[in-house]
């Protein structure tokens, strides 16, 4: 018997696109705030299953959270209703704004807690190499892959920067203060280098071959299995009996 | 036969006020190594892009003359038969992984996927490179986690994986130490002895004197000198473009200066002793 972690993990990319597909869009087919502020906890189920969660919740913390919170205040503040709650000085809040926030963080979590868990879950190759395999040209899936990958390799550059600045008495560490500003100025340098790079990693795929036009071959084994056909059976029974509920019943 | 013949070639980059390359002429035999050297800002690397079509296919800028492949022009190549016909290894290391693959592996494969050959063939060649170059303790690694030197492996078993007719390496051994520079000389070794035309730039003149053929010294977009290993490496006059020589030579220059005639000027710590060995019984003494 497959461990559950293993399960989520071995499906086919396109598999677990579509659960977080229908995570993401459930929430907008039902009414209320109550489901859509569950699906973080489902998908934290899963990533503990899949044995993602540090991941997931650093991600859900750091990336989404302060924006749901941000959104929260600003809508609970400025949102135009008449039934004030709290007041002071030129700021109020109004229930109508407190239940709008709730409608709109509720369906951002929802949304940007299923995309963290399906980027937790589903390798970039895999993801490449399945779109390849549905007919994207290589070039498109290369984007991708190195749009993501560039994430990682430019922190890891303005890591670089940075301890190149500290060796030239530059203060990197410390109060809030003394870090924004030893942070803004490695950003030239960040984006200059990355750009210089951009050049030199074009070229890097021109001596590879990668604009050969014989049809490439991949060393990269993507196949569907029963799992994938049950989970997708599953979701589609999932999906149709939500959307009946909702509108015929 | 020769591999590229070069006539007349003159390039100025697009923002650059003046020529870099100036009328250069030159032949590369098949088969042969040839050492380009120099000072920095010489134009080897430029030299170097030209021949493998990146000038003018990527950089553009104003070429004149003519570099040819099989009799074909560099700018008449299809890119990607040119990627199969002509190998480049870059300077820096560190632009040269392609960003997109999660183990050394694969991304040594990535230039043979790109080629359409066959999965199977891929892994035996990719095996072979590896045990070649001695990497199998990274294979499974990230290569954006590899250090300098690491990467520099990477990236030579990446071109070589590709079986090109010619190989271009530009300083490829800048990241690594001197045992690790040694052995990626065994392996350029082994593919001359496979046939491969090679083209390096390097500065390390003890190595260029025990592995190339030919020696070309580049300054100012002039070749300056131009000629077999021996006869480059020996001429006291090369040192007037920058390039040092090597330990067994200066020696056997001092010892000229004291007098001391050898039969002729040693390159190679081999060349130097049998040379020595010869001028001492020749002097009656005894090794």
């Amino acid at each position: 018997m497959e461990r559950p972690g293993k399960f989520i993990l071995n499906l086919y990319p396109t598999t677990k696109f579509l659960f977080a597909f229908c995570l993401m869009m459930t929430p907008l087919l039902l009414p209320g705030y109550l489901y859509s502020y569950m699906v973080p906890v489902l998908c934290l189920v899963i990533a503990l299953i899949a044995g993602k969660t540090k991941l997931y919740v650093n991600f859900v913390l750091k990336g989404l959270v302060p924006i749901v919170v941000m959104i929260f205040l600003l809508q609970s503040f400025f949102y135009p209703g008449d039934t004030v709650l709290w007041s002071w000085s030129i700021f109020s809040i109004k229930q109508e704004g407190i239940h709008f926030s709730l409608q709109l963080t509720s369906k951002i979590l929802a949304i940007g807690s299923s995309i963290v868990l399906f980027f937790q879950i589903t390798k970039i190759n895999d993801l490449s190499r399945a779109l390849e395999l549905m007919g994207i040209s290589p070039k498109a899936t290369y984007v991708l892959s190195a749009a993501l990958n560039i994430i990682p390799e430019m922190r890891l550059q303005l890591l670089r920067i940075m301890d190149a600045q500290k060796t030239r008495g530059v203060e990197t560490e410390g109060s809030l203060t003394i870090r924004m500003k030893a942070f803004v100025p490695a950003l030239t340098p960040l984006i200059l280098s990355s750009f210089s790079s951009t050049d030199e990693k074009a070229i890097t795929l021109e001596s590879r071959a990668f604009t050969a036009r014989t049809k490439k071959t991949s060393l990269h084994h993507l196949e569907k299995t029963k799992s994938d056909h049950v989970v997708r059976a599953l979701l589609v029974i999932a999906v149709v009996s939500i959307l009946i509920g909702r509108f015929f019943l | 036969m020769s591999a590229i013949e070069i006539r007349n070639l003159s390039y100025q980059y697009p923002t650059g006020s003046e020529e870099v390359l100036h009328n250069l002429n030159l032949t590369i035999e098949s088969g042969k190594f040839y050492a380009l050297a120099g000072v920095n800002g010489g134009g080897k690397t430029t030299l170097c892009n030209v021949i493998r079509g990146f000038i003018p296919h990527f950089f553009k800028g104003e070429r004149t003359g003519k570099v040819l492949i099989e009799g074909k022009d560099v700018q008449d190549w299809d890119p990607s038969d040119l990627a199969q016909k002509v190998g480049f290894v870059f300077q820096n290391p560190f632009t040269q992984i392609s960003g997109v693959k999660e183990t050394v592996f694969d991304e040594i494969a990535f230039g043979l996927e790109n080629l359409g050959v066959e999965v199977d063939v891929i892994r035996q060649r990719v095996q072979d490179i590896i045990g070649l170059l001695g990497i199998g303790y990274i294979q499974d690694k990230n290569p954006n986690e590899l250090s300098g030197g690491q990467k520099q492996r990477v990236a030579l078993a990446s071109i070589i994986v590709m079986e090109p007719d010619i190989l271009i390496f530009d300083e490829p051994t800048s990241q690594l130490d001197p045992q690790g520079t040694e052995e990626i000389f065994r392996v350029i070794d082994i593919m001359k002895k496979k046939g491969k035309t090679i083209i390096l730039v390097e500065h390390k003149i003890e190595l260029i004197a025990e592995y190339a053929d030919y020696v070309i010294v580049l300054q100012d977009g002039e070749i300056k000198k131009q000629g077999r290993t021996e006869e480059v490496l020996a001429d006291e006059a090369t040192q007037d473009f920058g390039l040092g020589l090597t330990q067994y030579t200066l020696l056997d220059l001092a010892m000229r200066k004291q007098h001391m005639h050898t039969e002729r000027i040693p390159i190679t710590e081999g060349d130097s002793v049998s040379v020595m060995k010869q001028w001492m019984e020749f002097q009656g003494v005894k090794a």
